[in-house]
C-alpha cells in the first residue's frame, strides 16, 4: 500500500510518516500540493492524506488534480478547521480534525482502501 | 460571560401593571413607561368621549330649564292677561249700565224709591252682582236709596269716594267696609239733572261675585290670584299674603297699561312668577292691580323630575363608557407592551446572537491557529511514545510512557475544546442540501466501533423504511448527532443499549431518537444542560459546549430537541427537524 501524507506543516508530516511507518505503513511526504502532483506523476498511490488549507493549491484543489492523475486514488482531509463540516461536493470526503489521533487514523485509512472489510 | 436570552413575561393580562423593570431589556423597548400610558391614554379617551355628552348635557338642561321658564311666562301672562279682560269687563259693563240708567231716565224717576228698587231688580237680573243703589246730591245727601242696608238720610259729604266720584264723571272705589261694615266697591257716575244741579247714581258692587270671576282662574293650588291697590293692600284674599286689607308690602310693580311678567332671579323653590297688570277701563282708571303668582318648583316639578332622571341615565352611560375604556385602554396598552416586549427579547436575541457570533469567530480563529501547532505536540509527543514502545531500551521505563500519556491526554482535550469552538461559529450559517440520514448515522457510528466493542455496548438502528432524505445543512446534522451519540457513549457503562430510531411524520418531520441505558441527567441539569459552558463532566474533559452548540444547531435546523431523562435509567433525546427548511430562515 502506497501512501502520500501532503501538509505545509513540514515537522508534523515529518512525525506523521515516522508514526506511520512504525506501524507499518510506508508514507512519502509532500510539503506543498505541487510536490504532491509532481510525486503523483512518477508514482501510483492507493491513498493521500491531504491537509484542507495550504499555501499554492489548496486540499480540494489537489484533490481534484490527483484524481485526474490516479483516478483510482482515496482521498483523506485532514484540517484544523476542528469539527467535522462536509457540504455539497464533499459530501462523501473523509475528514479528519486537527489534532489527529493515530488509531482513528489508521483504522481511517484501512477503512478507506478496504471499506468491505469491516 | 453571555446569558441566555430568558423567556421574560407570560401573554398574560395586565401584564404591564406586573412589569418588572430589567435592565437588559429596557434598552430595547420603545416605551418606558406602560402605566403611565396606560392613564394617559384613559383620560384621553374619556375626555374625548364622554366631554361631548357632558356638554350636551349641560347645555340640554339649559335649554330645557329655559324653555319651563318662558313656557311659565307665557301661562303665567295668558292667565293674568285673561283675569284682567274679564275684570276689566266686569266693572266696565257695570259701569256702563249706570251710564245707561242716568242717561235714559230722568231725575224724578230715579229718585223715586220704588222706580229705583226697580231698575235695582233688573240690573240684578241683567247683570248681577249689584247689592244696593242710590241717588246722591252734590252736597253728600243720599236722596234716594234701595237696597238691604238701611241707609236712607246718610251724608257722604266727607267719604273719600264721594269727594273723588264728585269730581269725575265716573268713579270706582277700593273695596272697603264703609258704614254697612261689609266690603263692598262702589261705583258711580256723575251727572245733572233738569235744574243744571250735579248728583251720583252710586251702586255697591258684591265683592263676592268680583271674587268668583277671578277665582275662576285659578288653575291650581299652586298658583295665587288676586287683586290689590295702588299701595299693595289686598282687595281679595291671597292664599299666599292672607285675608283682604291685609297690607302684601310687596314692590308695587311699575305702571303699565299691557300685561307683564315679573321673574325672580333667584330659583329656590319657593321663587314666584308674577304676572300683573293695571285695570284700566275705557272711562276710568280703577285703584286695582291684577296679581298672578305662580310657584316655579312647582310648574317646573315635572321638568325637574324628568332631568333627574334624564341625570341618572348621562351618569350611568358616562360609567359604563369608563368601564369600557379602561377595559379598552388596558387591552390595548397590554397588546403594546406585550408586542414591544416580543420586540425588545427578539432584539435582545439578536444583539447577543451577534455576540455570540462575534466571540463565535474569535474563538474559531484561535482555535484554528491553535490547532495546527498542537496537531505538531501531538505527533511530536506521539512519536516520542512510539519510539520507546517500539524500541526495547526504555519499554519498561513507566515514568517516560505515564508522562507522554499525560502530554497526549492534555493534547486530545485541548483538541475537543477547539474544535468544539469551532463547531460554535458554524451556528451562524446554513448551507442546505439532500442529506441521507441513515448514512450519517452510519457514519457516525463507525466512528465508535471500537468503543461500541470494548465496552460491550449493544447498537441499535431503526430507521422507518419511508423516511425520506430530508433537506438540510448536512454540516449541522451531523455535528448534532455526533454530539448526542458521544454524549450517549460517556454516559453508557459497559454491557449497556443505545438505540436510535428515525421515524417520519408525514408531511413535513422526521424525528430522530437517541435512546441510551446511561446514568442518565438529574432533575435540576435538566433545565441547565442547553446552557453555554454548564458541564458535570468537568473531570472527564467536558466543556459544557456540546449541548449549548447542539441546540443552537437544531434551532439553525428550524427543528425542535427534547429531552427526557431518569437518573439511573437513561436519557432519551428527541430531535425534530423539517424535511425541507424554510428558505427565508436562512440566514
Amino acid at each position: 500500500m502506497k501512501i502520500i501524507l501532503v501538509d505545509d506543516e513540514k515537522k508534523f508530516i515529518n512525525m506523521l510518516a515516522k508514526r506511520l511507518s512504525l506501524r507499518g505503513l510506508n508514507a512519502d511526504v509532500a510539503y506543498s500540493g505541487e510536490e504532491a502532483v509532481e510525486k503523483a506523476a512518477h508514482t501510483p498511490y492507493d491513498l493521500a492524506v491531504l491537509d484542507l488549507k495550504m499555501p499554492g493549491i489548496s486540499g480540494f484543489a489537489l484533490k481534484q488534480k490527483l484524481l485526474e492523475m490516479q483516478p483510482e486514488i482515496k482521498l483523506i482531509f485532514v484540517t484544523g478547521h476542528g469539527a467535522i463540516d462536509k457540504n455539497g461536493d464533499h459530501s462523501d470526503d473523509i475528514f479528519l480534525a486537527k489534532p489527529l489521533n493515530i488509531d482513528t487514523l489508521i483504522e481511517t485509512i484501512h477503512q478507506t482502501i478496504h471499506p468491505d472489510k469491516q | 460571560m453571555i446569558r441566555t436570552p430568558q423567556i421574560l413575561q407570560k401573554q398574560e393580562w395586565l401584564a404591564f401593571l406586573f412589569h418588572r423593570h430589567n435592565s437588559h431589556l429596557a434598552s430595547f423597548h420603545t416605551f418606558s413607561n406602560y402605566r403611565r400610558i396606560w392613564i394617559i391614554s384613559i383620560i384621553i379617551l374619556a375626555v374625548t368621549s364622554l366631554s361631548p355628552l357632558v356638554m350636551a348635557t349641560f347645555i340640554n338642561q339649559r335649554l330645557i330649564r329655559q324653555a319651563v321658564d318662558s313656557e311659565l311666562v307665557l301661562q303665567t301672562e295668558r292667565v293674568t292677561s285673561n283675569a284682567k279682560r274679564s275684570m276689566r269687563f266686569f266693572l266696565e259693563e257695570r259701569l256702563n249700565a249706570l251710564r245707561f240708567i242716568v242717561n235714559e231716565l230722568p231725575y224724578y224717576a230715579l229718585i223715586d224709591n220704588t222706580h229705583l228698587a226697580e231698575i235695582l231688580s233688573n240690573l240684578k237680573l241683567g247683570f248681577g252682582g249689584f247689592t244696593d243703589l242710590s241717588i246722591i246730591d252734590a252736597d253728600g245727601s243720599q236722596v234716594a236709596y234701595t237696597g238691604p242696608f238701611n241707609l236712607e238720610g246718610k251724608n257722604y259729604k266727607t267719604q273719600p269716594w264721594f269727594i273723588r266720584s264728585i269730581e269725575s264723571d265716573n268713579f270706582i272705589s277700593e273695596v272697603f267696609t264703609g258704614y254697612r261694615d261689609v266690603p263692598h266697591i262702589i261705583i258711580a257716575v256723575r251727572s245733572i239733572n233738569a235744574l243744571g244741579r250735579i248728583f251720583i247714581l252710586r251702586a255697591t258692587l258684591d265683592t263676592q261675585r268680583l271674587m268668583d270671576t277671578l277665582l275662576s282662574y285659578k288653575t291650581n293650588v299652586h298658583t295665587d290670584i288676586f287683586l290689590m291697590n295702588h299701595t299693595g293692600v289686598l282687595q281679595t284674599p291671597s292664599s299666599t299674603y292672607g285675608k283682604i286689607f291685609t297690607h302684601t308690602h310687596l314692590d308695587i310693580p311699575e305702571f303699565s297699561t299691557r300685561t307683564n311678567v315679573i321673574q325672580p332671579e333667584n330659583l329656590s323653590d319657593n321663587a314666584f312668577v308674577t304676572g300683573y297688570s293695571y285695570i284700566i277701563t275705557e272711562a276710568v282708571t280703577t285703584p286695582f292691580i291684577l296679581m298672578v303668582n305662580k310657584k316655579k318648583s312647582v310648574v317646573m316639578g315635572t321638568w325637574l323630575n324628568l332631568g333627574q332622571t334624564f341625570n341618572w341615565i348621562i351618569g350611568i352611560s358616562c360609567l359604563v363608557m369608563m368601564i369600557i375604556i379602561t377595559l379598552v385602554s388596558t387591552f390595548m396598552v397590554n397588546k403594546l407592551y406585550l408586542a414591544d416586549n416580543t420586540k425588545a427579547e427578539t432584539m435582545m436575541k439578536m444583539e447577543q446572537s451577534q455576540q455570540l457570533a462575534g466571540i463565535g469567530q474569535l474563538a474559531a480563529g484561535i482555535a484554528h491557529e491553535i490547532n495546527n501547532p498542537l496537531a505538531l505536540i501531538n505527533e511530536t509527543a506521539g512519536y516520542l511514545k512510539d519510539l520507546y514502545h517500539y524500541t526495547d531500551e526504555h519499554q519498561n521505563d513507566e515514568e517516560v510512557m505515564e508522562n507522554l500519556d499525560t502530554i497526549l491526554e492534555a493534547v486530545s482535550r485541548c483538541g475537543t475544546i477547539t474544535s468544539q469552538l469551532l463547531g460554535f461559529v458554524r451556528q451562524f450559517d446554513v448551507q442546505t442540501s439532500n442529506v441521507d440520514v441513515e448514512k450519517l448515522i452510519t457514519g457516525i457510528l463507525r466512528f465508535h466501533k471500537k468503543e461500541t466493542e470494548y465496552k460491550g455496548i449493544h447498537v441499535t438502528t431503526e430507521i422507518a423504511p419511508e423516511t425520506p432524505a430530508i433537506e438540510t445543512d448536512r454540516g449541522k446534522l451531523q455535528q448534532v448527532l455526533l454530539n448526542l451519540i458521544n454524549n450517549a457513549f460517556q454516559a453508557i457503562e459497559a454491557n449497556g443499549c443505545l438505540d436510535i430510531t428515525v421515524s417520519h411524520l408525514p408531511p413535513g418531520h422526521i424525528f430522530i431518537e437517541i435512546k441510551d441505558t446511561g446514568c442518565g441527567i438529574p432533575e435540576e441539569n435538566l433545565k441547565r444542560i442547553h446552557e453555554p459552558f454548564f458541564s458535570t463532566k468537568k473531570e472527564k474533559m467536558g466543556t459544557g459546549l456540546g449541548l449549548s452548540i447542539t441546540y443552537g444547531l437544531v434551532k439553525k435546523l428550524q427543528g425542535n430537541i427534547r429531552v427526557e431523562s431518569s437518573e439511573g435509567v437513561g436519557t432519551i433525546f428527541t430531535v425534530t427537524l423539517p424535511v425541507k427548511m424554510k428558505k427565508e430562515d436562512k440566514t
